[in-house]
């Protein structure tokens, strides 16, 4: 199994300029791509078109609706050269076709280099442990700025 | 009736993608209460995708699997043949 993320990582993989408060788009592809733009105007991604092919690829083989009201859309390509961490949240919910039916309203997207595949299970399985817990879950909807959300997301991996 | 076993995971990909959402429906599509985790640690609710992915468990890693149930057995099977069939193979 594969070591956690650490504390310290989370300035690194999800600078304020990832995270967006303001509601996304409530289709799945189109807040798949609403994700994607956070990082790619970041600076995080070198190929827009490459990086959304790989993540509709990973959703087409299954969804990444977790449950929980979570969605983690995911994928590993070269379109970036370092892992990437964008969060948005949704009051409506986006439909992610997650196996309990209950539509995402913290989705978050991980970017990592094709041969980061360390990186990627790390990333995605650090990430899952924290938000099973409920108190992370309810302090990022209620996050009222990015610096909370961040600091939720340190307590989750901690 | 509880039963378990510890099974070396084989797809690429590990319990991920298409190998751990057919482990989670094998898991809800069967009357047995199930449980997963690496052999020497803690245990996670294997019908959930969330506790599955929160596992991390990769090619090559031992998945303790903890069934109890009337269909403890049987789900077992089911997860092992998931688990030791390579990623292209599997038709879930």
């Amino acid at each position: 199994m594969t070591d956690a993320i650490e504390a310290d990582d989370i300035d690194e993989l999800i600078p304020a300029s990832h995270i967006s408060l303001t509601e996304p788009p409530a289709e799945k592809e189109a807040c798949i791509e609403y994700l994607l733009d956070l990082l790619v105007e970041a600076g995080r991604v070198e190929d827009r078109e490459t990086a959304l092919a790989a993540l509709l690829e990973r959703e087409s083989e299954t969804t990444t609706g977790v449950g929980m009201g979570i969605g983690i859309p995911h994928a590993k390509t070269d379109a970036v050269s370092r892992p990437s961490l964008a969060f948005a949240r949704s009051e409506d919910g986006v439909d992610f076709g997650s196996m309990d039916g209950e539509p995402a309203t913290l989705i978050f997207m991980i970017l990592v280099p094709a041969s980061g595949s360390e990186d990627h299970l790390k990333i995605l399985s650090s990430l899952s442990r924290g938000l099973m817990h409920e108190e992370v879950r309810d302090d990022l909807h209620a996050a009222e700025d990015e610096a909370a959300v961040q600091d939720a997301l340190r307590e989750a991996i901690a | 009736m509880s039963r378990e076993r510890v099974v070396t995971i084989v797809p690429e990909a590990g319990l991920h993608a298409r190998p751990a959402s057919a482990f989670v429906k094998a898991v809800t599509d069967h009357d047995a209460e199930v449980s997963a985790g690496p052999p020497d640690g803690d245990l996670v609710q294997a019908g959930s995708m969330i506790a599955v992915t929160s596992l991390g468990a990769g090619q090559g890693d031992d998945l303790r699997l903890v069934a109890e149930g009337p269909d403890a057995e049987a789900v077992l099977d089911e997860l092992e043949r998931i688990l030791t069939t390579p990623e292209e193979e599997l038709d879930a």
